[in-house]
């Protein structure tokens, strides 16, 4: 897979670089709007990460030319404005989300792979890692060939583990994505406990393999 | 009440005094003089009587006062001085009395003294008097009419600009494009600057809110960036497997924290765009179905903490923006959840006017001020503390009214409609 970063905040720039390295996986970072469109005319990415606000022009300005140019990538954008026009206003130009700032990796993880998903595999839409098989469209899971019931929380908290397979997810990062903020944080932390520990039993009662793996309570990790 | 109606009554009230003062001023003042003239006339009569009685040595016939009446009565010794005194005069020939006037004098003859009184009728006097009250009351009427009609057609005209200012005034929205035009020909300089001064006035309000909305972008965008870096950083560093359970305690501790600045930064920008206005998408909802679709994202929470959920729900169709009845829901359920006992109870009630949250929580009432106001939270509450006040606020905003009240077991609040 390969990812285009476009921010210009430098640490942010480099964590998000940081969190998507991994094998398989190319980064590349643009820090301004002059060099991300000579990027965009170079290379072919899967992936962008927009943000909207850069010192040398608009980041949406960029998505029209990306667009206007027949190019096909996916994009994200990242802003630092919550409102619904521009929300809006990015969807229509034809981005495939859009993620406000302050995010978890983790959650920018999840949507870049399900974005990514949706683009290389259109309609046969199978999810496999390791022994766990999910058949996205219909939400049904099998693990060694049986048929899993899960809940919705189960299946989401499911899908955001293996897109970020490998890593440690923070509890606070799964609460925000599994409640945003509903219900307080003290509450949330003994649900996430409750429905891993469902998920978990389910998943190696079929396979006999524990894939989470618990790091000294401030979340968990997956493989 | 309308101006030009106060206008009309305070000219009217003043007008009329003044005709009324001046007709009993007239009243009096003629009243004053005629009786001035008719004395001196009596008084005339008086020596004329005199001379003939001292000439003739006998008293006149009545005959001989042409229009008057004179009447004379024995007195013997005693003296009289002359008055002169109102008195009722007949007519001769008839038996009606009207006014007079009359001296009352005392003439000697042949040692004797005789009381002399002579009337004189005030008939053309009265007559005057009558004249000037119909004359001072024709007078008021044409005052008040012509009153009436210059405030109407005057007043009016003059006022016009007024009137055509005070609607641009209310039409005028900071958030629109609109601006307040100018109004034609204005004839009162006052006016001028009015029309000035509002004009000014708008401009300087539209460009101030453009700006506060510049402002509430900038502020969002530089706070939530390094908040992004700080979340990152934190996502990034808990990767490390060399850190130990300690160092883990603190990153949560962190995490925690910047998660709070998020949502106090997040809510603080929500409160500054609802009272701006600057959410104006609106649609038809039909709030039972959005209600309903609330307590299913509840339930969860509802059902751990072994709270009974009871919902009465009419249907109820409205215009509002779906985004902000969302927060305002969700701040709501959220309250009542957090504010509630173990094994407590929630009811949701939705009516054609009203919409009533009401959960159990500590047994006394809240201030029904306070509760709305921000950064008002209980001691345990893990809240921004500004849930209730964005609540507030989107109904206040937003055409709906919130209030809390408190009915034993119950913390409720009531929207309504």
């Amino acid at each position: 897979m390969k990812l285009l970063i476009i921010e210009d905040e430098r640490a942010l720039r480099e964590s998000i670089a940081g969190y998507f390295q991994e094998e398989g996986v190319i980064c590349e970072t643009s820090a301004d709007y002059a060099s991300a469109t000579e990027k965009i005319a170079l290379y072919d990415y899967d992936c962008i990460l927009l943000d909207i606000g850069l010192p040398d022009g608009n980041g949406l300005t960029l998505l029209q030319e990306l667009k206007a140019a027949g190019k096909e990538e996916g994009v994200i954008i990242i802003s630092a404005r919550n409102s619904l026009d521009d929300r809006i206003t990015g969807l229509n130009l034809g981005a495939d989300d859009y993620i406000v700032k302050p995010f978890h990796l983790a959650e920018l993880k999840a949507r870049v792979m399900a974005l990514f998903r949706r683009r290389s595999f259109r309609g046969n839409n199978q999810l496999q890692y390791d022994c766990i098989n999910i058949d996205l469209p219909t939400m049904e899971v099998k693990v060694d060939g049986n048929l899993v019931t899960l809940t919705k929380k189960e299946y989401d908290i499911l899908l955001y583990f293996i897109a970020n397979k490998g890593k440690v997810i923070s509890k606070n990062a799964l609460a925000e994505h599994l409640w945003k903020d509903e219900i307080d944080l003290a509450d949330s932390f003994d649900f996430i406990y409750t429905h891993i520990k469902n998920l978990r039993k389910k998943l190696a009662d079929n396979s006999g393999k524990d894939f989470f793996k618990s790091v000294y309570g401030i979340g968990y990790k997956f493989s | 009440m309308k101006l030009t109606q106060l206008y009309n009554r305070a000219s009217i009230i003043i007008t009329l005094s003044i005709l009324l003062v001046a007709g009993i001023v007239y009243y009096i003042a003629i009243g004053y003089i005629s009786n001035k003239q008719l004395d001196k006339d009596l008084t005339e009569e008086m020596e004329e009587l005199s001379a003939y009685i001292n000439h003739k040595q006998q008293l006149p016939k009545p005959i001989d006062f042409d229009e008057d009446q004179a009447s004379f009565t024995s007195i013997g010794q005693q003296k009289i001085k002359r008055r002169f005194v109102d008195t009722p005069f007949i007519e001769p020939g008839t038996s009606k009395a009207e006014a007079g006037r009359a001296v009352v004098d005392m003439v000697s003859l042949r040692g004797v003294n005789y009381k002399v009184v002579i009337a004189e009728s005030k008939e053309t006097t009265e007559n005057l008097v009558q004249l000037i009250s119909i004359i001072t009351a024709v007078l008021g009427v044409l005052l008040i009419v012509a009153l009436i009609i210059t405030n109407r057609f005057l007043l009016a005209g003059l006022w016009r600009p007024f009137y055509l200012l005070l609607g641009q005034i209310r039409a005028f929205q900071v958030a629109g494009n609109n601006t307040i035009d100018t109004v034609g020909n204005i004839r009162a300089d006052e006016f001028k600057e009015l029309e000035t001064a509002i004009r000014t006035m708008a401009n300087k309000a539209a460009d101030d809110y453009q700006s506060l909305k510049m402002f509430t972008e900038n502020a969002s965008h530089e706070m939530m960036t390094p908040i992004a870096v700080i979340t990152s950083k934190l996502d990034n560093l808990i990767q490390d497997e060399s850190l130990n359970e300690a160092q883990f305690e603190q990153l949560q501790d962190l995490y925690t924290a910047t998660g709070k600045i998020t949502k106090l930064n997040q809510a603080l920008l929500l409160l500054v765009k609802i009272d701006n206005h600057l959410i104006s998408d609106v649609a038809e909802i039909e709030l039972k179905t959005t209600i309903k679709q609330k307590c299913r994202q509840f339930a969860e929470i509802i059902q751990a903490k072994g709270i009974q959920l009871h919902a009465e729900l009419q249907e109820k169709k409205f215009k509002f923006s779906p985004y902000l009845l969302e927060i305002l829901l969700d701040n709501l359920f959220s309250n009542a959840v957090r504010h509630n006992l173990p094994g407590g109870e929630i009811q949701v009630l939705l009516t054609e006017t009203n919409l009533v949250f009401s959960n159990t929580g500590k047994p006394e009432p809240l201030d029904s001020e306070k509760v709305f106001e921000r950064f008002q939270k209980g001691k345990a509450s893990e809240g921004t503390g500004l849930g209730l006040t964005i609540a507030r606020n989107i109904c206040n905003n937003y055409g709906l009214q919130l209030h809390y009240h408190y009915a034993a077991p119950f913390h409720q609040f009531i929207i309504t409609f």
